[in-house]
């Protein structure tokens, strides 16, 4: 019974482990060269880890089963010196020399066709901004290029975050008055998902974000087209959501290109409509999601530095949602 | 019941003695001989021990409680203004007897104007906070409004050295009672005494609130002032002075009073500024118009100026030290009622005691209508 259990349980165990949930977001199935390696180093751990394993279970197993003779030359002393010191001594330096050449940074000092994006922790979200002619400043969402390298430039603004996209390469601390960097480059399209590796606060589990990985040519089509200015309000709905937005003080923390909406102290949400997630990455952008956030967002997102504003009647909250999903 | 035989006969004696009293206590209770009526009084005895009770406990209790400096006009007409309504009708004041309703409590409500027991501040504060059990005094209707206690405290304070006309002063502000005819009087209730007037503390076409820490509600948008109101009425927004008012108003009074209030133009009031006001003024006025991003503190001037949602209140001219006040209330760790103190109190715990000070000067400054006045 113990024995037939055993192998469909671990099954089960490493599969989850190669890829939990579609993949978004495992150490197991990497979407870039910095992450391959990682998962390289990862399965030759396991697999040095599983022979180790074998030879200390097949030791016992003589150690008790075998016969005297094969006992008294395991229990020499020459046995001992070879599996217990010089083993681990050797095979744990060639491992360790290989990972320090594995991970040490390929080309860090070429800086030909690197995409700079800063990233700046905050509790709870992630200020997100590409350089470029027009700086362009977004949110809780990274879109990159397929196959040119990122380099993203982390800081943090109050606490320390840590920065990790599992599927794309390793985690690194974003820390209060220190620039850290970070190299990635994603070698397929898709979406990966990232999450604060580092403790922040309250409500640090639910600080994730997406990156977004477009081919070259899409890439620089969204990225024209987040230079631009938020789109002006079309319907009467969108349009009163608009007043709204300003006489309710949205725009004294939350800016919007294009309008008189410039606060810095929450995210930028000039695109918000094109993005997939509203309460960073809490829910999936949609008008009810929008209205429960603005309504409800302590329930949603517990501790969350927005207040919730249950000042606005339902018919108000449809026309804000209305213009924030208009804000394409 | 049986006692074993080793205890010794003395404490057994002394077992049934007082199990026997405490059933002959019980059953004189249960037969409803002992007369709870409040027209007989206390046996002396009784009336003696209750009273030592009380004075320890209140002295007790009060050990430790610091008492802010209370000689201060604002609050000593803050608390002028709710004793009239909330306390007068049991204690009486000058020129105001105690109601023969009141009289008739056991025990009968002191006189404070003349017979108040020399208690220390924070012993006033302790009593009129918590209010006193088995004698009818109640406690302050709103627990966490610790800052309206002390105006009340401040205002006892005062209270042995007025006489009717500087009572009357102080409790009905500018207010000028009209004289009802007979037939009014007859018909209505009577107004001399004003207890329900807002105007007595908040001031009406020709005057402003008679104390710093009461809101100037001149101009205000109706619909704010009725949310206001209905939080009152609904005992979200904390105040022991403002729900008993806002309770006894009907749904219509609520509106009507708000629109008054809303067409009124802002009173002529003195503008008391502090010497280093002007530098503070200028700091608020840069607190008020970019905020400070790095505390998380939004620019105030998007949500109180003239432009913002009609729930909103505006700020241009109000009372410093209401603003301050408010703000520090919040600061202080408390809990936001209403929906718009959702939003507020996170930004006000924000703000660091400075900026308090600062932006509640600039506002105060503005000599400008809060929001529009009426068409």
């Amino acid at each position: 019974m113990k024995s037939q259990a055993t192998l469909p349980v671990a099954a089960t165990a490493l599969a989850c482990l190669a890829g939990c949930g579609p993949g978004v977001q495992s150490v197991m199935a990497p979407g870039g060269s910095q992450a391959g390696q990682i998962a390289t180093l990862a399965w030759l751990l396991f697999g040095f880890g599983a022979v180790v394993l074998a030879i200390v279970i097949v030791a016992l197993w003589l150690a008790i089963r075998g016969s005297p003779r094969l006992r008294t030359a395991l229990a020499r002393e020459t046995m001992i010196i070879a599996l217990g010191l010089v083993f681990p001594a050797v095979t744990l330096t060639l491992l360790l020399g290989y990972g320090v050449w594995l991970m040490q940074p390929d080309g860090d000092h070429d800086d030909r066709g690197v995409m700079r994006i800063e990233v700046v922790g905050e509790q709870w979200w992630w200020r997100v901004a590409y350089a470029g002619a027009t700086p362009i400043a977004s949110a809780n969402e990274i879109t990159i290029p397929v196959g040119r390298p990122v380099e993203f430039v982390l800081n943090a603004a109050d606490v320390i975050h840590s920065f990790w996209v599992p599927s794309l390469g390793g985690k690194v601390d974003m820390i209060p008055g220190r620039t850290t960097r970070l190299r990635l480059t994603a070698d397929r399209a898709g979406i990966y998902r990232g999450q604060c590796a580092e403790y922040c606060g309250g409500p640090h589990a639910l600080m994730a974000f997406e990156v977004v990985a477009l081919p070259p040519t899409e890439f620089d089509a969204w990225l024209a087209r987040e230079a631009a200015p938020a789109t002006a309000p079309s319907t009467d709905g969108e349009r009163h959501g608009q007043t709204l937005f300003v006489a309710a003080g949205c725009g004294t923390c939350h800016a919007i290109r294009g309008t008189a909406a410039s606060g810095t102290i929450g995210p930028d949400l000039t695109h918000i409509g094109s993005r997939r997630s509203v309460g960073v990455d809490t829910m999936k952008l949609t008008h009810a999601n929008l209205v429960r956030f603005i309504a409800e967002g302590q329930h949603v997102k517990p501790g969350n530095r927005m207040p919730e504003f249950r000042i606005f009647r339902p018919d108000e909250l449809d026309a804000l949602a209305a213009y924030l999903s208009s804000l394409r | 019941m049986r006692i074993s035989p080793s205890v010794p006969r003395i404490a057994r004696l002394a077992l049934y003695g007082a199990a026997g009293l405490a059933l002959l206590g019980f059953l004189f209770v249960w037969s409803g001989v002992y007369s709870v009526a409040a027209s007989r009084g206390h046996w002396p005895t009784m009336e003696w021990f209750l009273t030592f009770a009380m004075r320890n406990s209140v002295k007790t209790h009060a050990y430790g409680i610091d008492a802010p400096p209370l000689d201060n006009t604002d609050l000593v007409t803050l608390g002028a203004g709710h004793f009239h309504s909330g306390c007068a009708f049991c204690h009486g004041g000058p020129g105001v007897p105690i109601s023969p309703i009141a009289q008739g409590m056991l025990p009968s409500p002191p006189d404070l104007a003349t017979q108040m027991r020399p208690w220390r501040d924070r012993e006033l504060f302790w009593i009129v906070k918590n209010g006193i059990k088995y004698t009818g005094m109640p406690a302050w209707a709103a627990q966490e409004r610790d800052d309206e206690v002390w105006a009340l405290v401040a205002f006892l304070r005062r209270l042995p050295s007025l006489d009717a006309r500087s009572y009357r002063d102080l409790a009905l502000g500018n207010l000028q009672v009209p004289q009802q005819s007979g037939r009014e009087v007859a018909t209505t209730e009577t107004a001399s005494e004003a207890i329900g007037a807002c105007a007595r503390c908040h001031g009406d076409e020709r005057h402003a609130p008679t104390s710093a820490l009461v809101p100037i509600l001149h101009g205000q948008p109706a619909e704010f002032l009725t949310a206001a109101l209905e939080s009152y009425a609904h005992r979200r927004r904390a105040s022991g002075i403002m729900q008993p008012v806002a309770v006894e108003l009907g749904r219509d009074d609520l509106g009507r009073v708000a629109r008054y209030y809303a067409g009124l133009l802002p009173p002529a009031r003195p503008l008391n500024l502090l010497p280093d006001a002007t530098a503070a003024i200028v700091r608020g006025r840069a607190l008020a118009e970019q905020g400070d991003p790095e505390a998380r503190v939004p620019p105030c001037a998007g949500c109180h100026g003239a432009d913002a949602l009609k729930t909103y209140p505006r700020l241009a001219g109000q009372n410093a030290p209401y603003m301050t006040n408010r703000l520090r209330l919040w600061k202080g760790g408390l809990a936001p009622g209403t929906d718009g103190e959702a939003i507020m109190a996170p930004i006000a715990r924000a703000l660091s005691e400075r900026q308090i000070d600062d932006v509640s000067a600039y506002f105060a400054s503005l000599g400008a209508a809060p929001g529009a006045p009426a068409r």
